[in-house]
């Protein structure tokens, strides 16, 4: 094409070691038609228009008004942006309650989960014991066990504990180390560590506790956040756990506050209110997405699960 | 800020907390004490006491959130049990009931698990050419392919909660919704555009008509053969084609076990349906076959691997003795005959591992007893009953249906049910056996030959008797005055070309809503995309410029290299989308109506609507541990195979 799109070709040429042999074929093949790379760029911005058109549309909608909402669906964004709705959102009690819900859900179920799945991966990958490997192929084992099979009995059970409707059914379990996926993604992490470390403060006078605390958690902060931020995204967007269990209006989180708002059957439909009400939903989940984006990719690379 | 339910949740944090602690010195010590009863040295006592402590959240959550419900929901699911009411025992009727779609509850369980199907089969092909087109985009050295890639995995993230799929719904209205705005006013410009678009609209509505019509419970009538020559077709075609090699004897080696795993999962289930004897014998039996078989082909260290070969032959015989041995009771004739055809076909695979690891002799017995099964069993209903005669009529180009303008007999007395059909994986099978244990090249190649004519013209007439049995049943269901047959709801959408007024119905017409869902499914496919990934770097690049210098143009590089390297991640993201399929849940819940409910809910949908909106335990413990079953025999498959899929 156009002479801007070579000078493009011999830089990106430069920027790869020639010696790295994951690229040599595309060295060839792409640096040295500037037409197959110009297509590679339509076709990355026009799918990336599709991918990120539902949530600009959101966003538009958001701050258009009740009457521009019910029009055709022609305009992306309103004549004057109507930032009075996400005032009128934030002030709303309800919508208050919900936020205020979903964030003290998401606190508790991270501090306890990920505090009990360091220590259950500090013995599975650091400590050595008889019984590690039956132990470990029993969690292992759970990995293949679909959420399905124990769901309708651990209802009964917190049923009969009286916990339903009640935040202790979503939070107390992560305290127990849930997440058969997350072990295996923290342990693949920890069993990389050299084994001199934990040998090392032995000799000092450590007990295991003090080794975990002092020597292996500082140095696994990478996992730990990937699984967090796994952790995070998963009980922020979760939808159906609420659903069962804190049916009551005075503990609903956010996800069923959204979808909820909806279902009021109102017409015409409040799309603004119900898309801004979305929009302040996603922010903390596209913060944390867009701050930690390396974790998920190499997460999922590792394990191969969404979270 | 922190009102009396957070409060309370606090406290029992902390109290969980203690708990923990407590339990997990408890475990410790008991740990140590066992561990002083075997004996070991104080240092390792030592050990066991700190990696128990360790440990212990997880074996104590273990034991109060997993083994303690899996118990006791498997016996809520023999049981009548609903929130505040007595228990009372039922046996097998919940899984009978799901499983033969009885009542209103088992047709819908049986809608969700086609929905799931459809999903299946339309669906995850879709969304894995999506991933794929992704990451090979993805895969270049531009500059800004890390932004490209965030940007591409983002919907993952957002698909996850109800936000986006709301605004997906907005968008999604029929008049006046953005996308159907945006395709009619570009179907008003080129006129092009406007006859796909209206090809696309004949298309969906008239396949989601035909998969409607199908699904409705109507007998399936011929096309209960298609399905089983189709597959034994492909797999013979693979074999025939190239050099046959170690390769090719260990595709058919697998094809014969997944046959037969396939067939004892028929079996348990026919097992489950068995009237009017709860938990018959032959459920039991046809259990520990299929157990006897899964454990014969375990895969292993070797002398452990024997050891369990010798125990699932144990097995085997045992309930090849007892079948043997029993009388067929009154009234089940059928179901049971049903059970001891797929008993044999399901041995098959176990036939094949002894001639190549144990003594021949054994091979005798056990196809001696193969034979007397087959002989007193299923030969004589087989024979009696007119079932025989249906592949020989399809080999010389007739119809299997005698009686065409009769409703009765098309629809109680013609109706060929899927061990009709089994008779064709037996052929397969005995055909596979034969390749693989002939000496002889030239017999390989015209068995291989033989077999793929065959398959081919059963295949063929199959679906060709199978439209014509349809259109007799409708003609006369229709003359009759019903609505439910199979080709209505097809007809009703095929019978206008759409005009430039039509528009896709997406979330109103359960014609489209499956359309819709697969829609959202794949602009969030990012998940595969990034496994996709992770294979495609993994592809050695001497390979690339070997076939380059062989003169391999783009094109070929791509079928003949790319395609075949990253196929263990195909089957991986095949199989993860086959569960999802099973499992989607947020995307159902936003995207239904009260009209489209039915048509586009998935099993983990009917199991939350069965369970907690009808507080019905006992069937939602039936439902999930059906769905548990399957699940994790799609994830057994994908650690077995996936190691097979790649071959050079």
């Amino acid at each position: 094409m156009s002479t801007a799109t070579s000078v493009h070709v011999t830089e990106s040429n430069e920027a790869i070691p020639v010696n790295n042999p994951r690229f040599g074929i595309f060295k060839r093949s792409y640096s040295m038609a500037g037409f197959g790379k110009f297509m590679i760029y339509v076709a990355l911005i026009s799918a990336s228009a599709f991918f990120l058109f539902p949530l600009v549309w959101m966003t538009g909608t958001s701050l258009k008004t009740v009457e521009e909402v019910g029009q055709r669906q022609l305009n992306l964004f309103p004549e004057v942006a109507q930032w009075g709705n996400y005032t009128k959102m934030l002030n709303d009690p309800a919508f208050q309650l919900a936020y205020g819900n979903s964030v003290f859900v998401v606190i508790i179920v991270l501090l306890g989960t990920v505090t009990s799945i360091c220590l259950v991966v500090y013995a599975f990958s650091r400590l050595e014991w008889r019984g590690r490997n039956i132990v470990f192929t029993m969690m292992m084992a759970t990995l293949m066990l679909p959420a399905q099979a124990t769901l309708v009995p651990q209802y009964v059970l917190f049923h009969q504990l009286r916990w339903v409707p009640g935040f202790n059914p979503i939070a107390i379990p992560g305290f127990f180390a849930g997440g058969a996926a997350l072990v295996f993604l923290l342990r693949q992490f920890m069993a990389t560590l050299p084994k001199d470390l934990d040998e090392a403060a032995m000799i000092d006078g450590a007990n295991p506790l003090q080794i975990w605390w002092y020597v292996i958690m500082p140095l696994s902060r990478p996992a730990v956040a990937t699984i967090t931020v796994f952790l995070f995204v998963g009980q922020w967007n979760n939808l159906f756990m609420p659903l069962i269990y804190l049916k009551d209006a005075s503990l609903t989180t956010m996800p069923v506050y959204v979808a909820g708002k909806y279902n009021l059957q109102e017409s015409p439909i409040p799309w603004q209110n119900i898309m801004t009400a979305s929009v302040l939903f996603v922010i903390p989940v596209m913060i944390v997405f867009i701050l930690t984006q390396r974790y998920f990719t190499e997460g999922i690379a590792l394990t191969g699960t969404k979270g | 800020m922190l009102d009396q339910p957070k409060l309370e949740t606090l406290l029992w944090a902390f109290g969980t907390i203690v708990f923990i602690f407590i339990g997990s010195i408890l475990v410790a010590q008991i740990a140590r004490a066992v561990a002083r009863g075997f004996r070991l040295s104080p240092a390792e006592q030592l050990k066991v006491y700190w990696g128990f402590l360790f440990a212990s959240p997880w074996i104590i959550g273990f034991v109060i959130f997993v083994v303690g419900p899996s118990l006791a929901s498997l016996y809520y699911s023999f049981t009548d049990y609903k929130l505040g009411k007595d228990i009372n025992w039922v046996g097998l009727d919940n899984y009978r009931s799901l499983i033969n779609a009885e009542g209103r509850d088992g047709r819908n369980f049986n809608r969700a698990m086609f929905n799931s199907l459809y999903y299946a089969i339309v669906g995850v092909p879709l969304q894995i050419f999506a991933a794929l087109s992704m990451a090979l985009i993805l895969n270049t050295t531009v500059r800004g392919v890390r932004l490209f890639r965030l940007i591409f995995y983002m919907p993952v993230i957002l698909a996850g909660g109800p936000a986006i799929l709301l605004a997906w719904r907005y968008m999604l209205a029929d008049n006046g919704g953005f996308v159907n705005l945006t395709l009619g006013n570009l179907a008003e410009s080129f006129f092009l555009f406007n006859w796909l678009y209206r090809g696309f609209i004949f298309l969906v509505e008239g396949f989601n008509g035909f998969f409607i019509g199908l699904t409705n419970g109507n007998p399936t009538g011929p096309l209960t053969f298609f399905l089983p020559a189709f597959v034994a077709f492909l797999i013979i075609i693979s074999l025939i084609r190239g050099e046959w090699g170690d390769n090719k004897r260990e595709i058919a080696r697998r094809a014969i076990e997944m046959i037969g795993f396939l067939v004892g999962g028929l079996l348990v289930a026919a097992g489950l349906m068995a009237e009017p004897i709860d938990i018959s014998w032959t459920f039991i039996w046809s259990l520990m076959v299929l157990a006897g078989w899964a454990i014969n082909t375990h895969k292993g260290h070797a002398t452990r691997a024997q050891l369990w070969q010798w125990l699932g032959l144990g097995l085997l015989i045992v309930g090849f003795i007892l079948t043997l041995i029993t009388p067929v009771p009154e009234g089940v004739e059928d179901a049971t005959l049903g059970y001891l055809t797929a008993i044999a076909f399901a041995s098959l695979p176990i036939l094949f591992t002894l001639v190549q690891k144990i003594d021949h002799r054994v091979f005798l017995v056990f196809g001696a007893l193969l034979v007397g099964i087959i002989l007193i069993r299923v030969a004589p209903h087989q024979l009696l009953n007119g079932k025989a005669d249906v592949l020989l009529r399809y080999m010389t180009f007739q119809s299997a249906v005698v009686q065409p303008d009769n409703l009765d007999y098309l629809n109680t007395e013609y109706i060929a049910s899927y061990m009709d059909a089994a008779w064709l994986f037996f052929i397969l099978i005995a055909t596979l056996l034969g390749v693989i244990l002939t000496k002889s090249a030239k017999l390989r190649q015209y068995t291989l030959i033989g077999a793929t004519v065959f398959f081919g013209v059963v295949m063929i007439n199959s679906a060709i008797d199978g439209v014509t049995y349809f259109r007799a049943y409708d003609h006369i269901a229709q003359a009759e005055g019903g609505s439910n047959f199979h080709f209505a709801r097809f007809n009703a959408a095929t019978s206008t070309v759409p005009d430039m007024s039509s528009n896709p119905k997406w979330l109103t017409n359960d014609l489209w809503v499956k359309p819709s869902l697969i829609l959202i499914n794949m602009w969030s496919a990012g998940a595969g995309m990034l496994i996709f990934l992770a294979a495609l770097k993994g592809v050695p690049s001497s390979l690339y410029e070997a076939a380059e210098v062989d003169g391999a143009n783009r094109v070929q590089r791509f079928f003949r290299i790319t395609l075949p390297m990253i196929s263990p991640a195909m089957f991986y993201n095949v199989v993860i989308g086959m569960i999802g399929a099973l499992q989607t849940f947020e995307a159902v819940y936003i995207l239904r109506n009260n009209d489209t409910e039915t048509s586009v809910m998935s099993a983990a949908y009917y199991l939350f609507q069965r369970t907690f909106l009808q507080a019905n335990i006992g069937e939602g413990s039936a439902i999930s541990w059906l769905l548990a079953v399957i699940i994790v025999a799609l994830t057994v498959m994908q650690f077995r195979y996936s190691n097979w899929v790649h071959y050079e």
